[in-house]
Order: C-alpha cells, then sequence, then structure tokens
C-alpha cells in the first residue's frame, strides 16, 4: 500500500531508559505489509517498544517512523494506523456499537454507520453491539476494541496482546481476520509473549528479551534454530523403564531419568529428532504414550536458548 | 471535538461525584433557609452574608472544591482507567481534547457555582446588578481553577488530595491571613472582582481586596498559563 521501497513501519536504533533501567536497548528493524509477530516473554520490553511506535512514550535515543512520519505528536498519521493497546479498560457506558461509531468518528470516517457495522461484523460481534461494553466478557471486550482500532480501514494495524482473554475458537476467528487484513495489503504487527499464539500467523517474527531485539526473521528459521538447543520433555508412558532404555540409544538424547511419578525426564540436544523418533519407538515397542510435555516451554527459557546461542 | 466534549461529560457525570458536587453546591442556599428558619429575624446580604456565605464559604470552600473535584477528574479518570490513549491516538489535535476535557468541566461547573451564590443571595434580596456580578466573578473564578485542576490532573495522580490542601491552605488559610498572597490566588482574584465590578454593592469587600485591574490580570494569566500548561503536559508526557 506504500509507493516508496521504505519499510512501513521503521525503527531505527531506538531505545528507551527510566533512570537506571533500560527497558528497550538499541533495537533496529523495518516491518513490511503482511503480518508481523513482535514475541517475548513478559517484561521484554515489547509493550515499551510499541508505545513508542504509536508515539506514545518518546524514544531515549534513535528514531521510529511510520510511513515515513515520526508518530510522536502527529494526529493526522492515525487515518491511516490503528491501534489497539494492551489496557483493556473501555468506556463501560458505551454500548459496543457507540465504541465503534466514537472511534470513526474521530477519525474522521464519513460513513460513520456503514464502517461501524462492517467493523462489527468482521469481529462478530453484531449481536451483542447494542449491550453496554460493561456487560461483555474479556474475549469480546477484546473483539469490539478490535473492531474500534480498524473502523477506519487503516493502512498498518499495531495490536498488544490482542488474544489476551480469548477462547480457542475466537483465536481462530482472530487469526483468520488478521490474515484476511493481510492479504489487503495491510502491515499488522501483533505483540504476544504466546508463542502458539502468533507462530501460525505471522510472515515474520521479532523476538525480544530483556529489552534487545534477540532474533527477527521468517518464523520456521528461527523455529529451527530453537529445535537445535537442549530441551527438557517430561514423558509418562505405560512402560517408563523401556522407553528410556530405548531413547538413550538415540544419538540427540544427552541425558534420560527417571521420575518419581512413573515418568521419564529427557534432555534432548535437538527436539525435533525427539518428536519424530519417540512415536516410533513407542510403536516399535508396544508403549502407549499418556504424555509428552516439555518442561521448560516458557518464552523465557526458550528465548534464554536463542540469547545465549 | 464535539465526541469528545460529550464523552467527558458523560464521564464527569458519576453517580457519587454528582451526589456530592450537588450538596456542596447546595449548602449556602441550606443555610440561609436554616438560619431563618431558628433565627429571630432575617438574615441581611451585606456584612455577615458576604463576609461568611460568599467570602468564606462560596469563594474560599465550594467554588474551588466543586471545580477541582470535576476539573481533577478530566484527565485523571483517563490516566487511572488508562483510556486516554484513545484520545491520543487519534487525528485530533491535542489543542481540541485539552479545550473538550475543559468545556465539559465548565458546563457542569460553572452552573453548580454560579447557581450556589445567586440563590443563597437572591434568597437575602440581592439586586440584580449585585447577582449578575456574582455571576460573572465565579464564573470567572471556576474558568481560573478548571485550568489549574485540569493540568493537575494530567500531572499527577495525586491531583485530588494535593488540591486540596493547596485549596485549604493557600486559598483558605494564607490568601485570608497574608495580604500579599491575595496576588497569588485565584479566591483572592475572585472577591477583587466582584468589588471591582460593583464597588457599592460589595462594599464590604473593600478592606480584603486587592487592585481591579490586578484581579484581571491575575484571572487571565491563570487562565491562558495552566491551559498551556496542560497543552504542553500532553504533547510532551508519556501516555500509559
Amino acid at each position: 500500500m506504500t509507493a516508496s521501497q521504505d519499510p512501513v513501519i521503521s525503527v531505527e536504533s531506538v531505545s528507551k531508559w527510566y533512570g537506571s533501567v533500560v527497558a528497550v536497548n538499541e533495537v533496529s528493524f523495518g516491518i513490511e505489509p503482511g503480518v508481523t509477530g513482535l514475541l517475548g516473554p513478559n517484561g521484554a520490553g515489547k509493550t515499551t517498544l510499541l508505545k513508542m511506535i504509536e508515539g506514545l512514550a518518546a524514544p531515549s535515543d534513535g528514531a521510529v517512523t511510520i510511513f515515513g512520519e515520526t508518530p510522536r505528536n502527529n494526529p493526522d498519521l492515525f487515518r491511516r494506523v490503528g491501534v489497539m493497546s494492551e489496557h483493556e479498560a473501555v468506556y463501560g457506558f458505551q454500548t459496543g456499537r457507540q465504541f465503534v461509531a466514537w472511534s470513526a468518528k474521530l477519525h474522521g470516517v464519513t460513513a460513520i454507520a456503514e464502517a461501524t457495522a462492517r467493523a462489527i461484523e468482521r469481529v462478530g460481534l453484531s449481536d451483542a453491539q447494542d449491550r453496554p461494553l460493561g456487560t461483555y466478557s474479556r474475549g469480546m471486550r477484546q473483539r469490539m476494541r478490535l473492531a474500534a482500532a480498524i473502523v477506519h480501514e487503516p493502512e498498518a494495524i499495531i495490536l498488544d496482546e490482542p488474544l489476551n482473554g480469548t477462547d480457542p475458537r475466537q483465536r481462530i476467528e482472530f487469526h483468520d481476520l488478521m490474515r484476511q487484513l493481510a492479504d489487503e495489503g495491510r502491515t499488522i504487527l501483533i505483540s504476544s509473549h504466546i508463542l502458539e499464539e502468533v507462530e501460525t500467523l505471522a510472515d515474520r517474527i521479532l523476538l525480544m528479551v530483556s529489552g534487545k531485539l534477540a532474533a527477527s526473521g521468517d518464523y520456521r528459521a528461527i523455529r529451527a534454530k530453537l529445535d537445535e538447543q537442549p530441551y527438557n520433555v517430561r514423558i509418562v508412558s505405560s512402560d517408563p523403564r523401556r522407553l528410556a532404555a530405548a531413547l538413550i540409544e538415540l544419538e540427540s538424547i544427552e541425558s534420560v531419568a527417571l521420575g518419581a511419578d512413573n515418568d521419564v525426564i529427557v534432555l534432548s540436544k535437538n527436539v525435533a529428532v525427539l518428536q519424530r523418533s519417540l512415536p516410533r519407538i513407542a510403536k516399535d515397542r508396544g508403549i502407549r504414550l499418556e504424555r509428552v510435555e516439555p518442561l521448560d516451554e516458557s518464552l523465557e527459557s526458550v528465548f534464554s536458548y536463542i540469547v545465549e546461542g | 471535538m464535539a465526541e469528545i466534549f460529550l464523552l467527558s461529560l458523560r464521564q464527569l457525570m458519576g453517580r457519587w461525584r454528582v451526589l456530592v458536587i450537588l450538596l456542596l453546591a447546595a449548602l449556602p442556599t441550606l443555610l440561609v433557609l436554616l438560619i431563618r428558619w431558628i433565627g429571630e429575624g432575617d438574615i441581611a446580604f451585606h456584612e455577615e452574608f458576604v463576609g461568611l456565605i460568599i467570602d468564606v464559604m462560596i469563594t474560599g470552600g465550594i467554588m474551588p472544591i466543586v471545580t477541582m473535584t470535576l476539573a481533577a477528574a478530566a484527565f485523571g479518570n483517563e490516566l487511572e482507567d488508562k483510556t486516554l490513549y484513545y484520545l491520543v491516538l487519534k487525528p485530533v489535535a491535542r489543542l481540541s481534547i485539552v479545550a473538550a476535557k475543559l468545556l465539559a468541566v465548565l458546563v457542569v461547573a460553572l452552573p453548580l457555582v454560579v447557581a450556589s451564590g445567586v440563590a443563597a443571595s437572591a434568597l437575602v434580596g440581592a439586586e440584580a446588578r449585585i447577582l449578575g456580578t456574582l455571576a460573572l466573578a465565579l464564573a470567572a473564578g471556576v474558568t481560573a481553577y478548571a485550568t489549574i485542576f485540569t493540568f493537575a490532573g494530567l500531572l499527577t495522580p495525586r491531583a485530588l488530595a494535593y488540591g486540596l490542601v493547596y485549596v485549604l491552605v493557600w486559598e483558605g488559610l494564607l490568601s485570608t491571613i497574608v495580604s500579599g498572597v491575595r496576588y497569588l490566588s485565584v479566591r483572592g482574584y475572585t472577591l477583587a472582582l466582584l468589588h471591582g465590578l460593583d464597588e457599592t454593592g460589595f462594599s464590604d469587600l473593600a478592606e480584603r481586596v486587592i487592585e481591579f485591574p490586578a484581579a484581571i490580570v491575575g484571572t487571565s494569566a491563570v487562565i491562558v498559563v495552566f491551559f498551556l500548561l496542560a497543552l504542553y503536559r500532553l504533547r510532551t508526557m508519556d501516555v500509559p
């Protein structure tokens, strides 16, 4: 949707510090049309970075531009940009429709009723649009806030933790809507602290850890890098001893231990190999797998692999 | 701007806030009625009424507290609820946002404070000219306080608490006992405007007011400076 070759959103050597605390440290990247996921554990600096991209906070150093313009104190830019913050508060006395129409009016939309109806339809809340927002569930509130953020058909959309409070069905619908918006040529930046929320949706991932950009690029490339890292997995099965004996034969397995609850704790050097081998080993030996769960799948540990790697 | 003004108006109409300011605004009238009911004679406009009801009760208490309660909430509520981003991430000039918020405060505070003074004064037989003067001076005082506390609401989440200390200590106590403070006091300006606009009607204030031109300059300066400060703050602050 942009005429030039420059990234839609450009972040150049951006830092933000509060006193002696560095929240964002020398982060640079450019974002093109499509869906970009900004991932990182809680406290990684994602929200601070998004606030600077949205112009809500001034960078201590560096520069942010959207469509080549600084977003700070640049109200007119937000005719082309839609934002949904992490804060879930709404004006509880407004109905969903009033809230979205209010947003449309302030964005300078001319056909307010039509735009409002279209945005609410897109998030699937037409049936609830005349109820006060104060009576909505958390997931419904999130969806209506999303409708308010896209009611003016923005070319760039910035969403901070948009899936908080949504159920699995709503997440699927959200994914479909984001893909639809991306297919229309829009630039979408979504932040999340949950890898699974964004991995299947984003064309590109930005990983933030401790205020720094730890990795960026295609999700599969990052995932491959993750797969090469040692990984602790807990396996509950019908015959843990035989399973442990079989697993230790694998080259990618660094150690195997029997747990107290009749389970096997495996430290795998390559989780992808384990994923492929485990079902075959179990089938060949007639062992029933009851549960397979990663012990360190939190983003904190996953990201620490990347940072240390 | 109309959308932000209407939203702000609705935000200011919280049940408890409205109840408190209505009760405060009704106090002078209730007091006059009480004095009439329990007293042997009637209360006159001059002497004790101007000193007690208009000076101490209205300009020293009701006007600043009612205005502060509303103005501190104008941005304070948005900051507390973290909804301010809905306003600043719209293609709306910061000037329009501050103006809309201030206007919403004035639309509620002005009629209440003016009615509070005018109704009580009318009950004790004040002439139309006095009532008009009272309305004008109180309107100027409310506008000055509204800009001060609208800015304060953007500055700190404790604007109401700090504001109360300021009203009681600076405007209430110091401006009464230290004459120089009246040059830096909205209450001082309001009383001087009353006297300057109608020296005969408010002759009881002659001994304790600053010069009329100083009051006009002071009131205008407060309104302009604090409006600009609010605008500057909204432009430069990190929005939560």
